[in-house]
């Protein structure tokens, strides 16, 4: 079953690109060094017209602050269910990030649960960051 | 915002409610044309007296369906010429507070001039197959970075910010199922619902199997085909028509704040805007929640009216799931807050907003018969409070 794979342009193609390697980056303002996401046409946190994003690895770990389980989609091409998660990131703690829990739909989570960043191979050549959980502190 | 000019000023003078079906069966312009003549006829005027056209057409946010003008929106600029009328004013509300935001517009199209009868109108359309449903299997844009991870459409995001109003404040889905029951309650009085003559117990709602935790089936208004039509106009043109005048005391519109994912909404960004929205609401219409007689909270999805209730401060943050328990918003019990006495859009179909402006005109022109209140005031809201509206009538302008 083929799965919906994202449709890279020029602002974005960084961003695929690296996650087809297993690397997790986010864009960064040139203008004020804030990191957004996703990126946009003007910056988000500064709003200049000429943020000329640069994408930068960043660690990937964050918190659960909420989820769903889907178990009817409007998509096509999914396997149901499925884990989301709403994972707010450590260390850019302004950014929310949805992805799969890799874990399964049968995960046992909890708000604040720590993540990190994982990969689903949705393609050939084709990866879509989601999130492993990570032991509790 | 330097004060509300148009404190009742304008008020709704008429208004007509077709039935809603859940397939069509004639073109949805048609159904807006016949419904917009007997609003019209019912505030006592004829088409060549319109002359002001206000209305929003947002149709499926998400999914593979075309909007065509006439068949599955209708523009004003559509009703318009099909109604024969010679419009001076006309005018489309672009966003998500679409139907609040409209009656904006009229206002706004009245206080200044530009038209001296306004018609609104909202047309909704329930397209063949499913709602959201797309076969899109590559996705650009703002949606490249949530549908690849299976996020998609308006459910999963109200499905995150339920689990996490659930965990925060201990919600339950009986709680939630209280909602749907007393919404399902009062719309299946109404002729006109889709649901009409069709109640279900909490117990068949908990029977529901899950479809974007804890969301169920039943914690989503139906998509149905259905116009409704208002007609607006001065104060001082309201005095020569037949139907009790009711006046538009105050209005406001909350909006996003934070750059997020699409349809990534969170707990803490709504109730940030609702609060927000609130002290502006009650500004403008020179009230505060403690006047409201009767408000009239958005429901498509049966968390929003927790969100509602706190948001604009009827409980306390957290505490609306317990108000819902406890009977609150019943509205066969007298002293409740009856926030969806009009069955609202779960107990009614999807139409985005009308319910609730219905409600409140009609309560306060005293047109509902057996189910009359006595009251003064009436809030309708719409959407979130981070993307819609908020509108506060009265059928008592001096008090």
């Amino acid at each position: 079953m083929s799965r919906p794979v994202p449709l890279p342009d020029a602002l974005s193609a960084p961003y695929w690109e690296a996650a087809a390697r297993h690397q997790f980056v986010l864009a960064r303002c040139s203008a004020c060094d804030t990191f957004s996401h996703p990126p946009d046409v003007t910056c988000p946190a500064c709003h200049t017209p000429d943020p000329e994003f640069r994408f930068e690895p960043v660690s990937g770990r964050g918190t659960i602050r909420t989820w769903t389980v889907i178990r009817q989609s409007f998509l096509s091409g999914l396997e149901i269910p499925f884990m989301l998660v709403d994972v707010q990131l450590d260390d850019h703690p302004h950014i929310r990030m949805l992805g799969r829990l890799l874990d399964g739909p049968e995960a046992e989570v909890a708000i604040g649960d720590p993540v990190s960043v994982a990969f689903d191979d949705v393609a050939q050549g084709v990866a879509v960051p989601a999130f492993r959980l990570e032991p509790r502190a | 915002m330097t004060g509300y000019r148009a404190r009742n000023q304008v008020a709704i003078v008429g208004c007509a409610m077709s039935e809603a079906r859940r397939r069509p069966t004639e073109p949805l312009g048609v159904t807006a044309v016949r419904t917009a003549r007997a609003a019209i006829a019912d505030a006592g005027l004829t088409v060549d007296r319109i002359d002001g056209f206000t209305s929003t057409s947002l149709f499926p946010s998400s999914g593979d369906h075309a909007s065509v003008d006439g068949l599955s929106i209708v523009s004003s600029g559509w009703l318009a010429r099909h109604l024969g009328a010679k419009p001076a004013y006309i005018a489309g509300y672009e966003g998500m507070g679409s139907f609040t935001g409209s009656i904006q517009l009229a206002v706004n199209a009245l206080v200044s001039g530009s038209a001296d009868y306004v018609l609104i109108h909202r047309a909704l359309h329930n397209p063949a197959g499913k709602y959201h449903n797309t076969r899109t299997l590559e996705f650009g844009g703002d949606e490249q970075w949530i549908a690849p991870q299976g996020f998609y459409s308006a459910l999963p995001g109200l499905g995150l910010v339920t689990t996490e109003y659930n965990h925060r404040y201990g919600g339950t889905r009986e709680a939630m199922g209280r909602i749907a029951v007393e919404a399902r309650k009062n719309g299946a009085r109404n002729t006109w619902s889709h649901w009409y003559g069709k109640p279900i117990t909490l117990e068949h709602y908990l029977a529901q199997p899950m479809i974007s935790d804890p969301m169920s089936m039943l914690d989503c208004d139906i998509p149905v085909e259905a116009v409704g039509a208002f007609v607006l106009t001065t104060a001082e043109r309201a005095r020569d028509l037949p139907n009790r005048p009711v006046y538009i005391a105050g209005a406001a519109n909350g909006y996003p704040r934070d750059h997020r994912l699409k349809m990534h909404w969170t707990l803490d960004e709504i109730m940030a805007a609702g609060r927000d929205m609130a002290d502006r609401l009650w500004a403008s219409a020179g009230m505060g929640r403690g006047d409201i007689d009767l408000p009239q909270f958005y429901d498509a999805f049966s968390p929003f009216v927790y969100i509602w209730l706190e948001a604009l401060g009827f409980c306390g943050e957290g505490e609306a799931h317990a108000l819902v328990s406890d009977g609150g918003i019943d509205s066969d019990r007298p002293g409740s807050l009856p926030v969806v006495s009009g069955g609202g859009a779960l107990g009614n179909g999807r139409l985005h907003g009308l319910p609730q402006v219905l409600e409140c005109y009609r309560q306060l022109a005293g047109r509902v018969g057996e189910r009359q209140r006595q009251v003064e005031t009436a809030l309708a809201t719409y959407s979130s409070p981070h993307y819609g509206g908020a509108i506060v009538f009265t059928n008592n302008p001096a008090s």
